[in-house]
């Protein structure tokens, strides 16, 4: 069995959706038959385990199994709905000085050998954090919100990830087709020309997201629903396969009509 | 990676490599604290793996150069004769393989212990807390160049909590998500710990506030071990080896009172609790 | 450092002055309005008479500069200043519409471990004698630009969003910051529709677990968005109701305003027809 692909999530810039992005794009790769394992490479600030619900089930966390406190395999979290899923979560009590680059690449190594896919949760900033998320990987998702500093921020962290010679590609989130036409938020080619990286997804902004984060239950499970189809979208793109970006842009007929209303 | 692991005061070391490269790894895990373990006798499981007599000697020899006496290996039934050869007992084959990734897993020892139907328990060894109570009695508090230039630096709970007696560390105000407090005796906390904070006693915990973070009480093995809370909502609670987690409901319920009865742990409102040292099983 | 006579300068007064107010804007999570909060917190108060300084501290991934639609003017950076390059007059930005309000920005091809914590805390602690205010911005996380950004404050400000894991940074940060700092929350984003309908934490879910004093509650609004973009506070924006929730917050803050806030309700029916001052 050949290792898995060993890819980090990341921005640059906090709060444009790391975290959900990990959470979803995971499940909807579980979803198609993979077999995934998340990392929470965000010590001391975890989330990921609230946004999937597992926060009551960690036992041992990333720090303790580089101490060698327990085993690796007791760390990890099976998700109760997906089979194919299992997190690693940080831990909380500790800072990101608790473990190096070294150590998290070895980490990442081992999970390779058990699963398709590692998705690495990378805090926000450029700081140790990062680099030590960075060093798991091969390969990086950056997400970007079409907001100028956003955009700044992702810029600077694509020119450190090339300088290492790792392949990028891009995720555009909490995309705002309205918003866009009015002229008051970038566009998608806007974004792809100031970034110059390859495009992975488009995932429109939905208030459903704040709702089901606080809940834990990931929307990509609910495969019917629009932002469902999307994930499902990147993960077969991530995958290999070639397909159309669904087009956001003209309201429905709905949509006109409350707008004039006020 | 390898592991070694407490169980009462032996050790149980998990290879899941070339035995070369698992002494490598632990005196790399050992260098700082080449003596923690020494006077401790320990077993060793391979797994699947069949070295030669004179790479087990060799692993044998480097355990004694910490002070750990190698009294056995357990393993695949071809390593026994090896294995006799050099005056280890043969402790019959290894009870779980390779690490192949499937459900949580369940040590050989299950206990189903609900609180609710979201509960379960696992038998786990807490080691890491027993030497980070340890750590903390013995290392003086640091103080960094920053310190003393009178900067104002992020603080640890532990700076606030003012030790009573020996045995009972007293701390007021709430604690924070991510602040920790861990004693070698009982803990008491006047305010409220938050989610991701955490408790871990080698005793008691009594939280006179709202319990919403992660308790460990009897975190070294001791299962009479209780927590008591005005609200008592944890992430989880912890009491010696059995672990549980309580269902989402926030309705309030009192001051309660959790604790080790016939191998389960049991919350009663903490009226009706049972306050004797000794627990009943 | 060289003392230069500058015409833009606070003029050196006979009777000396109280000392200024030395507060970060922080909230462990990131993308929750620590930056926007300390340009219209700033911009506020300085349209209120004060004079007021806003350090970026986020230094490798500046932002404050395009809040303010300052980028353009930005020619030296806070490690300029610390090295010794230049002079704090230097470095300073004025604000285009706002006189007393100045900007030191953050150094955008620098890492935050090249701040020395004690330097940046002495700079602070002289920015405040020539300063009523000195905001600084904080970096997301809890990492070595935080540790920076607290050393010179004795106040803090916690933004936090109506959502679990922002509240849950938000908490570690309040323990890491300590009982010798006074800390005020701001809870950012709140959307009453959504709170209403259950899909989101209400005022009262934040700061049962923060229990921290509340300085204002900042509603979603797509104009915050905009200012950001186009560089111009909405603080500075009269008809704005997001511009007068950062007003009042501004006028808790220096104490002219004692009043409690107010949370930000749903338009009605009528309103939402009509169309309310917007």
């Amino acid at each position: 069995m050949s290792a898995a692909r060993r890819i980090v999530l990341t921005s640059g810039k906090g709060g444009v959706g790391k975290t959900t992005t990990t959470a979803n794009l995971g499940a909807a790769l579980a979803l198609r038959g993979k077999r995934v394992v998340l990392v929470d490479a965000d010590i001391g600030l975890r989330n990921l385990d609230l946004v999937l619900g597992v926060e009551k089930r960690i036992v041992f966390d990333l720090v303790e199994v580089v101490e060698g406190r327990c085993q690796l395999r007791q760390a990890l979290i099976k998700d109760k709905r997906l089979e194919n899923l299992l997190v690693l979560p940080a831990a909380q009590t500790r800072d990101k000085t608790a473990i190096g680059e070294l150590q998290m690449a070895e980490v990442t190594a081992q999970l390779a050998e058990l699963c398709d896919y590692v998705l690495i949760d990378c805090p926000a900033g450029i700081e140790h954090g990062f680099r030590n998320a960075v060093a798991g990987a091969s390969e990086a998702i950056i997400v970007t919100t079409p907001e100028v500093s956003s955009i700044r921020d992702a810029d600077r962290v694509i020119g450190k990830l090339r300088e290492r010679g790792m392949p990028v590609r891009l995720v555009i989130n909490r995309l705002r087709p309205e918003m866009v036409r009015s002229g008051d938020m970038l566009s998608v080619d806007d974004v792809t020309d100031i970034l110059s990286a390859e495009l992975l997804g488009i995932v429109p902004d939905d208030e459903e997201v704040i709702d089901t984060t606080n809940r834990g239950e990931p929307v990509a499970l609910q495969t019917e629903s629009r932002l469902g189809a999307i994930y499902d979208k990147i993960a077969r793109r991530l995958e290999g396969d070639v397909v159309a970006f669904t087009q956001f842009g003209t309201p429905g007929f709905f949509g006109r009509l409350f707008r004039k209303a006020g | 990676m390898s592991t070694v692991r407490g169980r009462g005061r032996n050790l149980e070391i998990a290879v899941d490599r070339a035995l070369g490269a698992a002494v490598d790894e632990m005196r790399a895990q050992f260098a700082g604290r080449p003596d923690f373990y020494r006077g401790s006798r320990a077993v060793a499981n391979l797994g699947i793996l069949e070295p030669p007599a004179a790479e087990i000697a060799a692993f044998r020899d480097a355990l004694a150069e910490y002070g750990i006496t190698l009294d056995g290996v357990s393993g695949v039934e071809s390593i026994a004769p090896v294995v006799a050869e050099l005056d280890l007992a043969y402790l019959g084959s290894a009870p779980e393989a390779a690490a192949e990734v499937s459900a949580l897993p369940r040590p050989r020892r299950e206990r189903e212990v609900r609180i609710s139907d979201e509960a379960r328990s696992l038998i786990a060894d807490f080691a890491g807390a027993r030497q980070d109570m340890v750590r903390r009695r013995q290392a003086p508090a640091a103080t960094s160049t920053l310190a003393s230039a009178g900067v104002a630096l992020p603080q640890t709970a532990a700076a606030r909590a003012v030790p009573v007696g020996i045995a009972t560390l007293y701390h007021r105000g709430t604690l924070r998500g991510g602040q920790a407090l861990h004693n070698l005796g009982n803990l008491v906390v006047i305010g409220d710990v938050n989610p991701g904070a955490e408790l871990v006693a080698s005793g008691d915990i009594v939280v006179f506030g709202a319990l919403r973070g992660v308790a460990h009480a009897g975190a070294q093995g001791d299962r009479s071990a209780r927590v008591i809370a005005l609200e008592l909502a944890p992430t989880q609670l912890r009491i010696a080896t059995l672990i549980a987690t309580s269902d989402a409901g926030t309705r309030a319920r009192g001051p309660e009172h959790a604790s080790i009865v016939d191998e389960r742990i049991v919350v009663v409102p903490f009226a009706e609790a049972d306050l004797r040292r000794e627990h009943t099983s | 450092m060289h003392e230069m006579v500058h015409e833009e300068a606070p003029a050196q007064s006979a009777v000396p002055r109280e000392r200024g107010r030395a507060i970060v804007v922080t909230s462990g999570k990131g993308g929750v309005g620590k930056t926007t909060t300390t340009a219209n917190v700033g911009a506020a108060l300085a349209a209120g008479g004060a004079s007021v300084v806003l350090v970026d501290a986020d230094v490798g991934l500046r932002n404050l500069d395009i809040v303010l639609g300052l980028e353009a003017r930005v020619r030296h950076h806070v490690l300029d200043v610390l090295e010794n390059k230049v002079t704090l007059d230097d470095a300073l930005v004025t604000d285009k519409r706002v006189p007393s309000l100045r900007l030191l920005a953050a150094a955008q091809t620098r890492e935050k471990d090249d701040v020395d914590t004690v330097a940046f805390r002495d700079l602070i602690s002289s920015l405040r004698d020539r300063f009523d205010y000195v905001l600084i911005d904080c970096p997301a996380g809890i990492e070595k630009g935080f540790v920076n950004a607290i050393a010179g404050a004795d106040e803090a400000i916690v933004v936090c969003t109506p959502e679990v894991s922002a509240v849950r940074d938000a908490d570690r940060v309040v323990g890491l910051l300590g009982d010798n700092r006074s800390i005020k929350l701001i809870i950012n984003r709140l959307r009453p529709a959504l709170v209403r309908k259950g899909k989101m934490l209400s005022v009262d879910d934040v700061n049962g677990i923060l229990r921290l004093s509340l300085l204002g509650v900042v509603a979603e609004a797509p104009d915050v968005i905009v200012s950001t973009n186009r560089g111009e506070p909405v603080a500075l924006d009269a008809a704005s109701p997001v511009g007068e929730a950062y007003r009042q917050i501004a006028q808790r803050i220096s104490g002219t305003l004692t009043a409690p806030p107010e949370v930000p309700r749903e338009p009605t029916f009528f309103e939402k027809l009509f169309g309310s001052a917007k």
